[in-house]
This record gives C-alpha cells, structure tokens and sequence, in this order.
C-alpha cells in the first residue's frame, strides 16, 4: 500500500533532508518550522503490461477499437513524444516501444502497408539514430529507421508542414504535413506530470514556430496558473482550441500512459525514503554517494547521472480520442503526484536537479536550471503559488555558464547577448524573439545537426515568466555569482545566507515552505 | 582540464576527502541518532507504516551456552550492580516451591528497574528457565540493543501495537520456560497502574500454566520513567511473590484478567500494610485500587515518588 504524499513540519527530531543540486545533492538542515512538501509513494506498477495495452487498444474511450479504424491501403503515422519525456529516462523497454510494438502488430495484421514513425520533438533538438533505437526498440528501428520511415519530426522544412487553419482566435494551427495527410494519426504519450498530454501532444509536438508563438509567449505563460492545471492555463486553453480544430480534419488515435514515482534506480534507493526512516544502509548508501561525488572529476559525475535510467512502473493506459483520455489520464496523475497544502508561505524552497526536459544526455546550462526551478518546479501547484504574491524563492543548484554546444548554440548567444539587455520575458519577446527564431544558422543547425530551435531558449525563459512575475527575490543557494546575476537573481553560500538576503522581502522570522522532488509532485494549495 | 586521475589524487592529498567524510558522518551522527533511539518528526507519526519486519530472532539467547554465560552476567554482573543502586526486599518466595513452572510471571510496571528486579529475586533454578517479554518496537528496533536485551534479560520482542498475540510466549512456555509478562504494555507514566491487557491471561489459559502475580512497589520513586539510574541515597523497592492463580472453568481471558489485576493490587496493599489487613480488605471488596486517582497530575506522581517504608526487623544492638 502506498502512503500518500504529506506536508512535514520541521522539528527538533527531524534529520538534515536531501536537497538536489544539479549532478549532486546535500543535506539541508532546515529551520524548525519550515514545511515540507513530500510526494506520495509510488504507486505499485501495473504487471501485465502488455495486457493492460492490448486492452486499452481493443477497448478504447470513446473511440472504435483500434483494429476496426486499420485498414489495408491506409495512411497510417504513428507519432511519439520525443526523449524530453519521461525523466530520467526509463529502463529498457521503454513504455513507447512496447505500445507501438503492439499498434504495428495489429498494422500488419489488417494489411496496412503505408505506415511512418515519427518523433513528435517540435522545435526540440533532433534524436539521434541511438536515442531513437533507445525509445522504439531493436525492432522497429530496424523495420523503419534504414527506410527513412522512422525519423524526426522538422518544423522547419517548407515542404514538410501543412496549415490546417486557423482557430477562432486567430490562431494558426499548422502541422506535420505526413501526420496531417494521414487516414489516422495514433500518438503515443508519455504522460509524466499533469501539463502533458491531452491537445498538448499534437498541436504542440508536430507544429513548428508559427503554431508554438500563439501559445509559447511570455504573457500567455505569466496567465497559465498553473501549468499543472489545464483547465487554467492559458497555453493549454490555446492548445486545447488548436487541438479541437485539428480533430475536425483528421483522425486522431490517442494512446496515454501514466508512470508511478519510481525516479531512482536500487542504488539511490535512499533519494526515495523519507529520511528519518533511513536504515543503516541507507545512510551508508549516502555518505558513499556523497563522497564518491565529491571525488569524481566532472566529466565522471556526468555520465553517472545522465547514465541513470528510472525503474519507472506503469500505473494506467487509456486510448482513444483524446479529450476523454486525457481526463482519465489527469486523474491517474493526481492520484500519483498531488499532495493537499494548506495556505500559501514567504518563501519556497526548492532543489534543482541534474536533469530537465532540454538536457538529457546533455548539460544543464543556466536557462535550462531556470526554466527547471522557476518553470517547472515552481507550476507545480494547483490552486495558487506555493509561495504568496510577493514571496522570494530560494533555488539550489551550481548554475555553472557551461553550455553544451551542440544542443544548446543560441542558448550562448541568448545568455550572453539578450541577458545581457534586458531579463523581462515581456522585453526580451518583443525586441529578439524573430531575430532567433527565423536566424538561418540555427534554422539549419535545428534541421541538420541536434540542436534546439534558436527561438527556444527564449520559450525556456517564458516557462519562468510567472515565477519572475509572481515572487519578489529570487536568490540561487551554491550558484555561480555571475551567471546568476547575469539572469537578474543573486547566489548565497548556504541557506542562512539565503534566507538573511531575503529578509528585506518576507522579514527575518518568514513562513518556508521546501518542496521535496523529484520524485515528481504537486501541491494541491488550498 | 585535469585529467580524472590527477583530480583524484590531487583530492585525496589535499585531506579534503577525509575533511568532507567526517563532517558528513558527523552530521549524519548527529541528525540519525547514532547510537540512540532513532525518532520520527511529529508530523510525520500519523504516516509511519505498521511494522512488517521479521521478529529479530532471540532463540540462540536460549541456548545453554548463552545461558551459562547470562547466569554468570546476571549473577556477578545484574545483581550487584542493582544492589548498588536500590535496596531491594523480596517477599513470597515461598509460593515457587509448590510450582513446578513453567508458570507466566505477571507484573506491574513502572520502571525499568521491574525486569532485573523480578529475574534477581528468583531462585537460581527458576531465573535461569526465564524469559522476558519486552517491546519489539523499544527493545528491538537496533540490533545492538536487541541482541543485548536478549543476552542479558532473556528477553523475546512481542508487538504490542497490531494486538495481535506473538506465537512465540506460547512456544516459550511449551517448551517449559517461565514468562514474565507485564500486562500494562508499558511502563505507567505517573507510577500508577494501568489497565491490564487480556494478553497474559489468554496465554495462561491457552497453555494451561498457572499466573504468577508480582506486585513491585517503590521502583516508580527510585526510578520513574526517564532516568536511567536510580536515584541517590539506594531507594528502596519491594517485589512481592502471590498465590498462583489458575483460570477457571468457563472464565474467559478478560474475567481471569481482571482476577490477576486484582491479585497484583492485594500484593501492592499487602506490602503497603500487612497481609491480614489487605486480605480482610479483599474480602470487603476494598482493596485500594491500582489505577490513578482522579487528581491532578502532580498530585498523582507526588504520591507514587514515596518511598515505600519497609517493615524490618529493627536491629537494637548495633
């Protein structure tokens, strides 16, 4: 039985607790009296997966079974949420592959012949041929991959999109050409926490620049309260009209999942268990890891954790249209992930860790841990802010202005050139985002090489838009100070620092609210 | 860039290795108790999972040659050093010789004096054969303290918090050991008695072995909870052996509780005041109650820390 997720108090029987920091972790002692927010347990996985599959294929929401919509002769493209999701990526076989697996086997059953895989990466850089194999499998990676009909989706090539429309809004919904010319589009979704999924998968995951800059803007996230939420968030009440005008032209097969909190391997069992219940092991586990951290070159502390793969289990899969789906997948999430917190605090605290969406199997540059801290984490809620209206966050994480210069190039010049301007999300959009987006050195690094779009790490910023909007001092706990101030926050020593920084904002005796994740949660804030 | 080699070696010769390991096992040390009973932060209590683990095993502790060595460590060890601290009186010794045991031993329990205490007053022949049922949840949550628990006191883990009966006082007892069991489930926080638990009755009636009542009076004073050695100037304690009670012929655990609840508290009146006093008391159905009094709390510990007074014979010649 899993125990669900609970708000700690600090007192004098409480051990210092974990707090990550990028590709390490420390041991906070926090003031008594500070909250913690802790995530429910796992959710034990479902065992027999491919039997949950095959009937959420044969019996799906509000849809024809799967194998009465295939036909001999059709059109049929399969699409897949790219390697931003799940996070950290999961144990072989990943939950994709084993999903398409099964739709190409009843494929093949009804005789359809015409059939292309594609990875829904929108403006995200480009999956390499062993990143791709990673997610489908041996299998169909070699059925596919060497006919060019597994490959990545391109937003930027001319010939490869098609507008659709546009929506009562005036939005333009345009999409991946073959998706959008297919008999039947089946979309195979990770749904890790509450903002994925539902009309945030295709709309999103096979447009390009024109469709993403209605909803991916910084007035539009600064109104998204919270991401978590769709039913208000502005970005998904955007998706949401793209996505129902989509369904008027084409026939979308939707396949959800839903994974437990599973984040660590056996081996950092102890990052799962509440601390003061850590056994002998536990602790010994930790000061190994500790000291085997501190050790480690860089380069070494890098590949141990990007090599890190989660035992993630399946907790639910739904198919079918997408809206119905999606409703059932939010709640399986909830169910996971969503913890009650009463009232709002002065300051939130919260540890940034190794990995984000934009940086597996890569580095974690500035932007990257501020769209993580103040994006990311900080949206984790429903209701309100963990943190009031004028509050201060305090982030944990070494900020270095390293950047990886394959996936990330205009994150460089973004860091350097237009942070160096101005930090407004509003600002920053309105004098540099065409520049980046339509620069035709990042449009061909995008389409030939694995970088992120150049208009991306402006989209990165936008996700911290409503942190930025909504709490007063924002201050980096073991940051580089120059990267920081360079993004407009300050860096401390320690949390004592931190917290005698921000007194000018909460006060010197302020309410704190620690947001203990991964594993992935969100406060429920009433 | 340094290679890894050189950024290992060039850690380990500066001592920031050790530096780091010893401030984290120190702050590790410090935050998990080490070497202390490990404890849950308030809040989290409600959210603390029913404990599933395995028993620790104790019977190795039962075996003759942990029994020599625990008689050698209880002889020349336990008593002396109890003596040094209390100043113990045993009375009513004289009910054993009529038992062949196996018998369960029933107590109140006020402090953690009460266990050495009755394993001291037995006989050689019958503290050997006996063990002591003890918390799992206190006595066994580390190892060091379960394994030395058992060594010394012979004492086996019974949970206390499922309710539910452990297998093994049944087992003890078929197998002819004497079990002390103290009924409350813990010790009393004021000195006074609490309700007893039906769980030694059910036990003597399932085995049909006779209850042994003990009645302990002043080891609340000399040692209340929280203290872990008695008070100066070797208080007084007095343990006092009743008459083995037998469950009746359609008596259930809860009636036979209630009777052995009673034979405890006739020994406390007994030791109070004399036998004939506390028998035609009994017999009233005026055995002054074990249970606390209705008063405040201060008043109920003020009462409990006196010292018994000991009726001895006064020795004119010095």
């Amino acid at each position: 039985m899993s125990r669900p997720g609970f708000v700690l108090e600090v007192d004098d029987r409480t051990p210092p607790l974990v707090v990550h920091e990028g590709e390490g972790f420390r041991l906070e002692t926090f003031p008594r009296g500070t909250r913690v927010i802790y995530p429910p347990e796992s959710l034990p996985g479902i065992r027999d997966v491919d039997g949950a599959i095959r009937r959420a294929l044969l019996e799906p929401t509000n849809s024809e079974p799967l194998p009465v919509l295939l036909t001999a002769g059709m059109r049929l493209t399969i699409a897949f949420d790219d390697i931003s999701l799940p996070l950290p990526p999961m144990v072989k076989p990943d939950i994709r592959q084993r999903i398409i697996e099964q739709v190409l086997t009843m494929a093949a059953a009804a005789g359809v012949d015409d059939v292309e895989i594609i990875s829904a990466n929108a403006l995200h850089r480009r999956l390499t041929a062993a990143e791709l194999k990673d997610i489908v499998g041996e299998r169909v990676f070699r059925s596919f991959f060497p006919q060019g009909a597994l490959y990545n989706h391109d937003a930027e090539d001319p010939d490869g999109m098609l507008f659709i429309g546009e929506t009562d809004r005036g939005e333009v919904v345009e999409i991946n050409k073959r998706a959008a010319e297919s008999d039947l589009l089946v979309y195979v979704n990770v749904n890790l926490v509450a903002m994925d999924g539902g009309h945030k998968s295709v709309p999103i995951g096979l447009a390009g620049y024109k469709s993403l800059r209605h909803h991916h803007n910084s007035h539009t996230m600064v109104n998204s309260r919270s991401f978590m939420d769709h039913t208000k968030s502005a970005m998904h009440h955007s998706a949401w009209r793209m996505g129902k005008l989509l369904a008027d032209h084409l026939k979308i097969f939707t396949i959800e999942t839903t994974l437990n909190n599973d984040v660590f391997p056996d081996s950092y069992g102890f990052l799962m268990k509440r601390e003061w219940e850590w056994g002998v092991r536990d602790q010994a586990s930790m000061l190994a890891a500790r000291r085997g951290l501190a050790i480690a070159p860089k380069s070494v502390r890098h590949k141990l954790y990007q090599g890190m793969r989660a035992p993630y289990g399946l907790t639910g899969i739904n198919a079918g249209e997408t809206e119905a789906v999606h409703e059932l997948t939010v709640a399986k999430v909830h169910q996971q992930q969503m913890v009650e917190v009463q009232g709002q605090s002065d300051v939130l605290v919260m540890g940034v860790p190794y990995v984000g969406p934009y940086n597996v199997n890569s580095t974690m540059n500035p932007i990257l841990a501020t769209c993580m801290g103040l994006g990311y984490y900080f949206n984790s809620y429903r209701g309100q802010p963990v943190v009031r209206k004028g509050g201060a966050v305090i982030l944990y994480h070494p900020v270095e202005p390293d950047f990886n210069q394959l996936h990330h190039p205009s994150y460089v010049d973004f860091f350097e050139e237009v942070l160096s301007t101005s930090t407004d999300p509003a600002v920053i959009e309105a004098k540099f985002e065409q520049q980046y987006a339509t620069d035709p050195w990042y449009v061909h690094l995008y389409r030939t090489s694995h970088a992120y779009h150049g208009v991306h790490p402006f989209y990165m910023w936008y996700w911290a838009a409503h942190a930025m909007d909504h709490v007063g001092d924002v201050v980096w706990v073991g940051a580089d100070r120059k990267a920081v101030e360079r993004m407009g926050f300050r860096a401390a020593s320690s949390l004592q620092d931190a917290l005698e920084m921000v007194s000018g904002t909460v006060g010197r005796s302020p309410s704190i609210t620690y947001l203990h994740n991964p594993p992935h949660l969100i406060a429920d804030v009433r | 860039m340094t290679s890894p080699v050189v950024h290992v070696t060039r850690h380990v010769l500066s001592g920031a290795l050790l530096r780091g390991a010893r401030q984290d096992v120190r702050l590790v040390a410090r935050g998990w108790r080490w070497g202390r009973r490990s404890m849950v932060p308030r809040s989290a209590e409600p959210f603390v999972p029913a404990q599933t683990a395995e028993p620790f095993p104790t019977a190795w502790a039962r075996t003759p040659a942990a029994t020599v060595v625990r008689d050698g460590l209880q002889r020349f060890g336990l008593r002396p050093l109890m003596r040094s601290g209390i100043t113990p009186t045993v009375r009513g010794l004289d009910v054993l010789d009529q038992l062949a045991g196996p018998v369960v031993f029933v107590a109140n329990h006020t402090s953690h004096l009460d266990t050495p205490l009755i394993l001291c007053s037995l006989p050689d022949a019958w503290r050997r054969k006996t063990a002591v049922a003890a918390a799992a949840d206190y006595f066994f949550d580390t190892w060091w303290r379960a394994t030395s628990s058992a060594m010394v006191f012979n004492t086996f883990p019974i949970e206390r918090r499922s309710g539910s009966m452990s297998a093994t006082p049944g087992d003890l007892l078929a197998d002819g050991w004497n079990v002390v069991v103290f009924p409350e489930g813990t010790r009393s926080p004021d000195g006074w008695t609490r309700r007893f638990k039906p769980g030694a009755a059910f036990l003597s009636q399932t085995q049909q072995v006779p209850v042994v009542p003990v009645g302990i009076r002043g080891s609340f004073a000399a040692m209340p909870r929280g203290r872990g050695w008695p008070v100066p100037g070797r208080p007084a304690v007095t343990v006092r052996f009743g008459e083995p009670l037998l469950p009746q012929v359609g008596e259930g655990p809860r009636e036979f509780g209630t009777r052995i609840e009673g034979a405890v508290a006739l020994l406390v009146d007994e030791d109070a005041t004399t036998w004939w006093d506390a028998t035609r008391r009994a017999a009233r159905g005026q055995t002054p109650p074990m249970s606390a009094p209705d008063t405040a709390q201060w008043r109920r510990v003020w009462d409990q820390t006196r010292p018994p007074v000991v009726r001895t014979t006064r020795r004119i010649w010095r």
